[in-house]
This record gives C-alpha cells, structure tokens and sequence, in this order.
C-alpha cells in the first residue's frame, strides 16, 4: 500500500541528498543515524495507528455482513425490501475484502467474523444497538436493526477519518463511508417509501458514534 | 438566475437552525472534544465558537470551491424543484434544505479559517432543463460532480476533524445520489465505492 499521504519517507540516502550528513562529521553522522531512527519509530507508530483504526474498520463491517447474511437467509423482509436490500450485502463484503487487504499489508491480522447470531448479538449490545438478531419479529423490525447498525458503520468511518494518517486510506474510508451511507438512505427508504425526511434526515452525515 | 441560499446567506442564522437540530458536523466533532477544550467542547455554541482555531487558511481555497459547487446545486434544486410532480418535489425540497445546510457549514469552516467566503454567481449554468427527467437529471449529475470533488479534497484539507466534517457533508450528497438514482429508476448505490462516476 502506498504511503501517499504519510509522513514523508526518510532514507539513508535521502538524508544524505538533504545535507544532513554532508560534512562528514562524526557528530552529523551520528546525527543523521538518530534522524534516521525517530523517523522510522514515527513512521511505524503512524503505521501502526492506522492498522489500528482498520482493524476496527474490518470489525464493525463483518458485523453489518453477517447481519445482511442472516436476515436475507430468512423470509422476514417483503419483495420490495428484499430487492432494495440483497444488493448491499456485496458491497459489505467489497469493503471487507479491501480493507483486510489494506489492513494485511500494514502488517495487521484481519478480526474473525461473529461465529454465531449469539456472538453478533453481544457485539451490537456491545456497541449500543438496541436490537438483536436472535429476537426479530418481522420485516420492520429486521429494516430497523440494519439501519441501526449502518449508521454505527458510519460512526465508525467518520471517526476514523478524524485518526487515519495516510492519505489514501483517507480517501478509500470516505468512499466507503458515503457507500455504507446510501445503504442507510435506501434501508430508510424500505421502511419510509417516498419520505426522504425520514430516510435522510440530517444534511450532515455522521452515523452513531 | 436565484442562487437558492440567500435563504441562508448570513452565518448566525443556518448555525443557530444547525445548533437547535443539534446535528451538526461541528457538534459531532466536539463530542470528541476535538474542536474546543475543557468546558468548550461541551456547549455546542462554545463549541462552534471555537472551531475557528482548527481550520487552516491555506484550505480556504479548496473550501470555497465547494462552496461555489453546492451554490450552484442549490440553483439547480431552486430551478428544477417546480418542475417535479410528487412525491420526488417533496424529496427535492428536503434535498434543497440539505444542500443549504452544506453551504451553511462549508461558510462556518471558511469563516472558522479567518477567510473570506466566495461571492455568490449572478447566475449558474443549468442547462435549461424542461421536464422532471431533465430536472433530475441536472440534479443527479451536480450530485455526482460534489461528490468528485469532496473526494478530491478531503486528502488535501488538514486536519482530520476538518476532512470528518466535510465528508459528512459529501455522505450526504451520496445518500442524495441514491435516493435520486431511485426516483429515475435506477439502482440506488451501484457500487460498493462511492467516486462520483458511476
């Protein structure tokens, strides 16, 4: 992955090409070394943070697939919100896919998906979403969860976007927030047909954080 | 040609309208205590007071552009809102009150950086759209070009509580998107990836 946006890499000889070490004195080029080590241990503590904020990226949105899995596998949703709703589940595992990536080649180990409806449900009690999974009782009910946890993926994104360093990360958890938001626009519109102030409330979109 | 936002033309009154729905971006970040400190951050007006210190006039620029953007969206939903049938003009009303509340925030962040925003266009291009499908149209298409260009932005503004507040107001054009791609008869998110070229 590129490190576009992060702190600019200093090498040994870049340093060299600055002038640090150019008048080849014992103490420049102890000088340089130094330089040369509080920049690797910033550049690692930026990777760092940013395999940090991933992790928790891949988290929240294994989440959100495994809730699209098991609703869409059940017969709770009507023909209309099945039809708005089954295409959203791919871009869930789209934003899995290449943030695992991302977030592997920083060094990280992507998090395991929920094991089981029990374990998703103590996730989303974790993260203050009042459904569960384990307790729906028909289509409406299903549509609330989704757009509950849509809006935490959102949360999540934004507050990320708050923390991440490098800058093509930023890029790709905004498209990515924007993505996850047009998934809560058209669950509010399965559940409000034809009321854009009830299925996009707030000119400005943060999600729950 | 009606610009739309002399709705909203001054700074005090869309902030105070943003205060009393308590939704802003502002506010959102103050939560994190990242505009403000202290007894600051807890207020939402101490809050907004203080978001002026987070903002760079270097990015004032970029700001303004966006701004001139959502001005000339706002023009479009002004243009085009009279010739919808329902229920896309009640939806088209709510767009517009959300793109006024873009232009609202982007001039607080202008103000919040010491600059001076960008002064409004006697008139926009808008293709002289005659139809709900056109109208649509027009408005689908300055969606797609915000959201381009937010993009384009966000990796250029510093720092990160400016980038989180502008792309709250780009999630916003994307969920405008989707909703408007619905209302054409299309799929409302084709793509995992928001870019603004579908």
């Amino acid at each position: 992955m590129s490190e576009a946006g992060a702190t600019p890499r200093l090498t040994r000889r870049r340093l060299l090409a600055l002038g640090v070490g150019s008048p080849v004195l014992a103490v420049g080029l102890e000088g340089a070394q130094l330089a040369l080590a509080t920049a690797a241990h910033a550049e690692s503590g930026v990777r760092l943070a940013d395999a940090d904020r991933l992790r928790r990226l891949v988290s929240v949105e294994l989440l959100m697939l495994y809730c699209y899995e098991h609703v869409l596998a059940g017969s709770l949703l009507d023909a209309r919100s099945r039809r708005l709703i089954t295409p959203l589940r791919a871009h869930e595992q789209a934003h899995v896919r290449v943030l695992s990536a991302h977030l592997t080649a920083l060094g990280g180990t992507p998090p395991a998906p929920p094991a089981s409806v029990k374990e998703a449900d103590r996730n989303l009690a974790r993260r203050g979403v009042a459904g569960r999974l384990g307790q729906l009782t028909g289509g409406r009910d299903a549509l609330f969860l989704l757009l509950a946890v849509e809006k935490v993926v959102v949360g999540a994104y934004f507050v990320a976007l708050i923390k991440l360093n490098d800058l093509q990360l930023v890029t790709l958890a905004a498209q990515i927030m924007a993505n996850d938001a047009q998934h809560e626009a058209l669950v509010g519109e399965a559940l409000y047909p034809g009321d854009a102030q009830k299925a996009v409330p707030s000119g400005l979109v943060q999600g729950t954080q | 040609m009606v610009t739309g936002d002399e709705q909203a033309p001054a700074f005090p009154a869309p902030r105070r309208a943003l205060l009393k729905r308590a939704s802003g971006a502002v506010l959102g970040l103050a939560a994190f205590g990242v505009v403000g400190c202290g007894s600051a951050a807890k207020t939402g007006q101490q809050s907004v007071k203080n978001a002026p210190q987070s903002v760079r006039s270097g990015d004032v620029a970029l700001l303004n552009g966006l701004l001139d953007l959502e001005r000339h969206t706002v023009a479009a939903y002004t243009a085009g809102i009279p010739l919808l049938l329902h229920p896309e003009a009640k939806t088209a009303r709510q767009f517009l009150d959300e793109e006024l509340e873009h232009t609202g925030e982007l001039l607080s962040l202008i103000k919040a950086a010491k600059g001076i925003p960008i002064a409004r266009r006697a008139s926009y291009d808008l293709a002289h759209p005659r139809s709900a499908a056109d109208a649509l149209s027009l408005l689908h298409s300055l969606e797609r070009a915000q959201i381009t260009a937010y993009l384009g932005a966000l990796p250029r503004l510093s720092p990160g509580t400016v980038r989180a507040a502008v792309a709250s107001i780009l999630t916003s054009d994307a969920q405008h998107v989707a909703i408007l791609r619905l209302a054409q008869g299309e799929v409302g998110a084709p793509s995992a990836f928001v870019t603004g070229h579908e």
